[in-house]
Parts: C-alpha cells; structure tokens; sequence
C-alpha cells in the first residue's frame, strides 16, 4: 500500500539494479538500514509462453518451453515431455529415461554451482563468485559436448532422447565429476569456515520449519529450514526409484544452511550420476510417439534445482495442447524474501533475496485476480 | 621569480600534480590486475584506467534535479585538490618533500579525509536514495577508521619527537624496519588506508548490489572521473606516507617503488581475501578491534620511549 507509506524512506530494487540480473521490482521500506517492510511486483518479462504453447503442436511446444527458464531448460522440457508422454500412454524407454535422468542431475549441478557464486558475488565476495564459476565451466563443458549446447539441450524427444552416451563420453562425464567433486569439498569448507563469510550467512534469512510450512516454500529452501520436501523422494520419477537420492535436510534455515544443504545436494547428485552411469539400461533410445495425443489431462511434477517444478497438460484429442499451466518454484519462495528481510540490515537484504535462488522470467504469467465477485484484475 | 617557477613546476608537474595523477593511474592498473590475478580473471589493460579517466573528463557532466549545483560541481575538485596536496607534503619518490612544517603530519591526514568528507557530501548533496544511503555510510565508516589511523601513524611521530613528516622520515631512514617491532600499528595503518579508500571488504559504502554505486550514484563525465583520480592519487600518498614512516623510509626512487608496491601487492591480496563487511561489522570492528590496537601500540609506544631514552 504506497499511499501509506509515504512519509517512509523506500530503496527501490529494480526493475534495473546491479543486485538483479533479471527484472523485478522491490520495495524495501527502511529505517536507517533496518528493513521494516517489504513488497514485489512481477511482470516485467512475460513472454506468452503457455499461451505460445497453445498453438503449437506437442513437439513444438516443448522446444518453447524448454526456454522458459535458462538455467533449468532441462527440468522444464522433461516435466513437460513425461507428461505428455502419460497422456500418450507411451513411457520412454528406460535408457532414455536414465539420460534424461543424468541431465537433470547435471543441471542441478551447474544451477547450484552458479548459485553458489551469485550469492557469494551479492555478499561482495567476489573471489568465491570467480572461482565458483570457473569450476562451473566443467560442467557447462560436459553438457556441451553431450549435446552442442550449453543452456538449451534440447536433448529431449517425445517418447525418448535425441542423443546417446557412449562409454567415452561417460568416461568424460566421470572424469570431470571427479574434478568437481574435489573443488565442491574446497566450497563446503569455506562456506563452513570463512570467518568474513560466515559473518554475512549465519543467521541472516533464518526460516523456521513452521515458516516454512506456512509460506509454503520448496527446494532447497525448505529443506534447510528442515522440510522433507522433495519431489524425487516424495513422488519419484524416471528412474529415481532405481538409483534414489538421500534427502538433504538442514535444521536452521539461515543463509548459511541453504549452503550446506545445496553443496550437499551436488555430493548426492554426483552419487546420482555416478550410479546411473554405472548401471545404464540397454535398449532404444526411442519409441515411436504418435501425433494426436488422446482427449485428457494430466499433471508432472518433477524436481527442478530450485525446487518442485509443477505442469498441468491439457489435450483436446488434436495436435497442439488445449493448455499448459507451468508453474515455477521460485514464485513459492518469494513470500520467505519479504517476510525474512524484515528486522535485516539493508545489506543483507540483496543476500536473503539472492538466498531462494529466484529466476524471475520463470514468474511471470499471467493471473486474473478475483478481488471481489464480478470485479476482475490481471497482474 | 625562478622561486615561483620552481614551486609552480613542483606542485604542477613533478612531484606532485601530473606525477601524482600518472602514479595513481598506475597503482590502480596493478591493483586492479592484481585483484584480477587473485580472482582468476584477466583484469585490465595498463593504459585502461587511463582511458576511463580521459573518457569521463571528455563527457558531459550531467547536474541532476535536486541538488545544489554549486556543491555538485565543486565538492570534486575540492577532493582532488585535497588529495594533490597532501602529496606535496610527502616523500614522494625518496625526495625530501616539497613543502614542510611542524605538524604537517596533521595537514596530511587531514587532507586525505577531505576526499572522503566530499565524497559524502557529494552524496547527501542529491537527492538519489542510493546515494543518500551510501553517504551515511560513507560518513559513518569516516568515523570509525579515521583515529585508528591517525593513531597508528602518531606512533612513529612520537618515537621521532616530531610532527613533521620530513623529519620522522629522516629519522627512521637507515634504520630497523619500524613494522618489526610496531607490526600493530602497521597492521592498523595498512587497513585503515584500506577503509579509507573503500577498497573491499570495506566496500559497504559502495556496494553495488545494494546500493549501486552509493554517495557517487548520480555522478558521471567531470566529477566522476576527479573522485576516481584523487582516490588514487590518495592511494598513492596512503602508501607512500605507510611505506615512509614503517618500512624503513624511501632512500631513492627505486626503493620508494619496492616498497610501496610491495604494500600494494598486500592491499590487493587483503582485498580479495574477505566478503564484504556490513557497515555496522565495520564500524563495530574498527572501534572493538582497530582503536583499542591503536591504543595499545600509542601506549607501548609511549612507555618503550619513557623507559629506553
């Protein structure tokens, strides 16, 4: 409510700040440098993506919705992809599945990796920033070599994978896990005992498990606040039931948690990966997908590295989806930002921001807000 | 009148003004390649800083709505021109210093705050809201370093018995580095040089992802570039007038660059070593930590003399 605020001091933060790499505009109230209240707007970067998807056909629409997010484009096309692969009743074979597998596990790598240095990059430690994505590149270097992309993979067929992974290129996948895995245990010991780091994570952004519950925040921001919240565990996917991964749960819920957790998180994805490799399934890569998918609905739900990435599909019995509804973790994460950078420091308030990992692009769709019975409003 | 013209050359040219300038954009270059190096960057070229400074000065100086436009203009000259004097009352390159009196070791620190004290102005001078913030920090953090610092270089002055540069600086030319056995002091000089060009992790005044670029948020073209040039001709006087009292004083040019980039080498790793600090860690810490070994040292000092003279 700005009309009564006004005799407040208010920082902007965004749409364009240096703190954000994608736009959104923040409200922090201050008083001196203590945030007393806070708010968001969204909606700076809405692109038409479900409604894109809409009028496409099932194959086109993934390869949009791959780009939904950057980071997570994997996530996105195989939440989508599994889906639609229910509708078909056609599953992809188990090969296909453990690659896709393997890529997500990949992705969660590279995600938290760059999340690691734009934390450490808003707390001004820039040397972590540097380092951290430095050694990011190993990754970035196996996916491109997997596919001939960094970001967008675009690995994903309807009923299967488009590429094979062969014994040299595990080797390489193992080789440069190996490497990360030394570098990530160089991560966790400093975040665990860099005095001047420390100094700006611990207790700053602490989330109680009851907080968490009640803002209803996923990832690995509920867990380290203590909340068993994991898609891979609570309802597995693809092949999470062979090759399972440990829940990382933390107790404190500060900046510093979220850390650890999510260092902890790249071992158990490392471990993924490694067993996977290990234990690839023989057979096709493919099955034949049909071009209707019949008349229904379905929702997929998979474990993205922000959190739980959500999809509701629906088919009309034709060639393009009746609707797409995505939603994204980071908007179930927003609400711990404003109700934890109250009582902060200002300066802590680009750290709790940057704490959810947002991905703002990923928001922004459009809501119709029924405020009062026949009154509508779009945010 | 030869008099005039030499005085003139010594201010304008050699050892202060153009010297001056040409030697802060340099120390900034390694600095900032240093940085780079430390991080796994590759950092600037040599004549970048350079070309940044000539770049704004040719620009339009934009005086934004709201503010005073006679401060706007004139607070950064004030600072440079405070920054350039004080380098006139320093061995600079292992001269004797071009102008000296009793007590000009005050003239000097003081002048060296004058920059700070303009950059804050500067900034509560508009109207921006990162640059109001950014100036109650500049300021508060002005607070909290600035006795340490004073305090650590009174030490040497003390154990010389003079207020006058030029005569510390004879004094403890020749002899055992004075870092040795005040490595207190030294330690508390070299940081608080750190915190008074805001170098990281004392960098709260200016953190860009809070409060972009703080109390010089609305500055571009002229002033931008004067703030950024007497910072490093601050840098240089800084370390030059550290290098002179505990290093062992500068005998000859080659030692006055050993020395002082020697301390820029440590400044630069110190830099890139921590996160950054938040403003009340900083003034928390420099007057928990920083005043009280100041204090200590003046003491130590203090008593050493007493006991062995």
């Amino acid at each position: 409510m700005p009309g009564t605020q006004k005799e407040k001091f208010i920082i902007p933060i965004g749409p364009q700040h240096p703190a954000l790499k994608e736009p959104a505009h923040f409200e922090f109230t201050v008083d001196g440098e203590t945030v007393t209240s806070a708010s968001v707007r969204f909606g700076y970067v809405h692109r038409g993506i479900e409604k894109g998807a809409e009028n496409r056909n099932w194959t086109q629409a993934m390869y949009l919705l791959e780009r939904i997010c950057g980071i997570c484009s994997h996530a996105h096309s195989t939440a989508y992809a599994i889906g639609v692969e229910k509708l078909a009743g056609v599953p992809a074979p188990p090969r296909a599945q453990a690659i896709r597998q393997i890529l997500l596990e990949l992705e969660r790598l590279h995600s938290h990796m760059l999340w690691v240095g734009v934390a450490a990059h808003e707390a001004g430690f820039e040397t972590l920033f540097m380092y951290s994505w430095r050694d990011r590149e190993t990754v970035m270097d196996i996916l491109e070599s997997f596919s001939g992309n960094r970001v967008n993979y675009s690995a994903n067929l309807l009923g299967g994978v488009k590429y094979d992974l062969g014994p040299a290129q595990a080797d390489s996948i193992k080789r440069g896990l190996d490497f990360l895995e030394e570098r990530l245990h160089y991560y966790m010991k400093i975040v665990n005992n860099d005095e001047s780091f420390l100094r700006r994570t611990r207790g700053v952004g602490t989330m109680t498990t009851a907080e968490a519950e009640q803002l209803g925040a996923i990832g690995p921001v509920a867990r380290a606040s203590g909340v068993a919240r994991d898609l891979r565990v609570d309802a597995p996917y693809l092949l999470y039931e062979q090759f399972p991964v440990t829940i990382v749960l933390g107790s404190t819920g500060d900046l510093h948690t979220r850390f650890v957790v999510r260092i902890q998180e790249l071992f158990e994805s490392v471990r993924v990966i490694r067993n996977l490799l290990a234990g690839l399934p023989e057979g096709e890569l493919t099955v034949r997908f049909p071009r209707r998918i019949p008349e229904g609905e379905t929702i997929s739900r998979i474990e993205a590295p922000r959190g739980g990435l959500f999809y509701f599909i629906k088919s009309g019995g034709g060639e393009n989806p009746i609707r797409v509804k995505v939603r994204t973790p980071s908007l179930r994460n927003f609400m711990s930002v404003l109700v934890g950078s109250v009582g902060h420091q200002l300066a802590d308030v680009p750290m709790i921001l940057s704490g959810i990992d947002p991905c703002f692009s990923c928001n922004d769709r459009m809501i119709v807000v029924r405020r009062q019975p026949g009154k509508e409003s779009v945010s | 009148m030869s008099m005039d013209i030499e005085i003139l050359l010594k201010m304008l040219i050699f050892p202060g003004g153009l010297t001056l300038i040409a030697l802060g954009l340099l120390y900034e270059y390694i600095d900032r390649k240093l940085m780079a190096r430390f991080q796994n960057r590759i950092g600037p070229r040599l004549l970048q800083p350079l070309a940044d400074a000539v770049k704004l000065l040719a620009k339009e100086e934009v005086v934004p709505i709201g503010v005073i436009p006679i401060f706007f203009v004139s607070l950064p000259i004030i600072a440079m021109a405070g920054a350039l004097t004080a380098g006139l009352y320093i061995p600079m390159a292992g001269l004797t210093p071009s102008f000296s009196l009793p007590g000009d070791l005050i003239i000097v620190v003081f002048l060296l705050g004058l920059l700070t004290l303009s950059i804050g102005l500067a900034g509560a001078n508009t109207a921006d809201r990162f640059s109001i913030i950014g100036a109650i920090r500049t300021l508060t953090q002005l607070f909290s370093y600035e006795a340490p610092f004073l305090l650590a270089l009174l030490c040497p002055a003390i154990l010389a018995d003079s207020w006058q540069i030029s005569v510390v600086h004879e004094s403890v030319l020749g002899q055992v580095w004075l870092a040795l056995p005040l490595f207190i002091g030294f330690f508390v000089a070299v940081i608080g040089l750190m915190g008074k060009l805001e170098l990281a992790p004392f960098d709260a005044p200016e953190a860009e992802s809070e409060i972009e670029a703080g109390a010089l948020t609305e500055y571009s073209g002229r002033g931008l570039a004067l703030f950024r040039l007497g910072k490093n001709v601050e840098l240089v006087v800084g370390l030059t007038l550290i290098a002179a009292f505990y290093l062992g004083g500068l005998a000859n040019p080659l030692e006055f660059l050993l020395k002082t980039l020697g301390l820029l080498v440590v400044v630069a790793a110190l830099q890139a070593l921590f996160a950054r600090l938040r403003i009340d860690q900083t003034v928390g810490m420099w007057w928990r930590i920083g005043a009280l070994l100041a204090l200590a040292q003046l003491l130590i000092v203090v008593i050493l003399k007493g006991v062995i003279l």
